[in-house]
């Protein structure tokens, strides 16, 4: 039987990466030159390396207070999400009535914009007396619903006989949670951290709303700001970009393979 | 243990925590904030007693931060400066005064030895 070529499959998937890699390539070689993204014929390649707009961003504004807002945020909604997603998962494993309704009204609400309830969380948070902190902050990111679902998929992988072991050696849903559907899907715990952080990492409208001082702002709310500044700062402007990407993109490359396995698990059978 | 030592998360963290506590001393033991240079005239000979001004650039403006004197070899020194991004500009009555010249540097107080010389122009 003749094998079909795998080169045309290739040079596609080469040119498709290319495209992708191309506007990061540019904001760092931007963040790394200084050079004018707007220069005709533009420079393919890096000329004049230095990275003083990387020094520039680290002095003329409180980075390190931004850094640290963004991480504790972020670390309260991937324990929040680990730990609220996994438990409703898990119920939505347990037959119960109304089960169906629940998972439709959940389905449901993954169609309303976060936006169309940015009011009501709003009032939410200042009755809660949570403006301008960071428990504030990460509320609203504390539990998303495409992740709950990720945890049904892999808790519905596990096999039901360890579950009915369990409860004849006496273990509660909690300890049946903790101690035996977590470790089992590790691979879930993984997607679940990578989406909470990067979504409370990137995100902007609701630090934008929430936050009402400079000392409690996030990165990409800093980053707005440091835009606002003036003009000239197109270097510097690429380098904070890239400082406020770093983090993320580290997550991802670090748990990728986790990442991808717990997206897919529960997608086919067998 | 040794999966510990070797696991991804450990090698990449731990390179990041290497990383920052080398830089750091390196910064702590090298922030004298030294910048020295030499002013010269039209002629190119030294000048002296000729003022150089330093104004450190924020974000928005130059705001001056001090200001030599040129010994008689058109020398000058600032010290303990915490600019990390400058400008120096040197002048003289009855001789003139030179260009804006900008430097950076890698962190604030590194030292700097200014090798091309402030040219007095009339």
């Amino acid at each position: 039987m003749r094998r079909t070529p795998t080169w045309p499959i290739h040079l596609v998937l080469l040119v498709v990466s290319a495209a992708m890699v191309t506007p990061l390539y540019w904001v760092l070689k931007t963040s790394i030159t200084g050079d004018n993204i707007f220069a005709y014929p533009p420079a393919l390649f890096p000329r004049h390396v230095h990275l003083y707009y990387y020094v520039d961003v680290w002095y003329y504004i409180p980075f390190v207070r931004f850094l640290v807002n963004s991480t504790l945020v972020s670390l309260i909604v991937v324990v929040g999400n680990v730990v609220f997603n996994a438990m409703a998962g898990y119920a939505l494993t347990l037959a119960f009535r109304g089960k169906r309704a629940v998972v439709l009204l959940l389905l449901s609400c993954m169609m309303i914009p976060f936006q169309a309830t940015i009011i009501p969380a709003y009032l939410i948070t200042k009755e809660l007396r949570l403006l301008n902190t960071h428990l504030g902050l990460a509320l609203p990111l504390c539990s998303t619903i495409v992740c709950i679902f990720v945890f049904k998929a892999a808790f519905d992988a596990v096999p039901r006989s360890l579950i009915d072991a369990a409860r004849i050696d006496g273990l509660g849903d909690l300890r049946i949670l903790a101690r035996i559907m977590l470790p089992l899907s590790t691979a879930a715990v993984a997607t679940n951290v990578i989406l909470a952080f990067i979504w409370s990492w990137n995100n902007f409208l609701w630090p934008l709303i929430v936050v009402r001082n400079q000392e409690m702002q996030t990165l990409p709310l800093a980053l707005s700001t440091f835009l606002s500044y003036l003009e000239n700062t197109t270097g510097a402007l690429y380098a904070f970009c890239i400082m406020v990407l770093i983090p993320g993109v580290l997550v991802f490359a670090l748990a990728q393979k986790q990442f991808v396995e717990g997206l897919t698990s529960g997608a086919t059978k067998g | 243990m040794r999966g510990i030592l070797l696991n991804r998360y450990t090698v990449v963290f731990g390179a990041m925590a290497v990383s920052v506590i080398a830089w750091n001393l390196y910064v702590a033991t090298h922030s004298a904030g030294r910048i020295a240079g030499r002013v010269v005239g039209p002629d190119g000979r030294a000048v002296a007693g000729a003022t150089v001004t330093l104004r450190e650039k924020t974000l928005t403006t130059l705001e001056p931060r001090a200001a030599a004197q040129t010994d008689d070899a058109g020398g000058f020194v600032f010290a303990g400066q915490r600019a990390h991004h400058f400008v120096l500009e040197a002048a003289k009555d009855g001789v003139g005064k030179s260009e804006r010249a900008a430097y950076r540097l890698a962190f604030r107080g590194q030292s700097l030895s200014i090798s091309e010389p402030l040219r007095l122009q009339p």
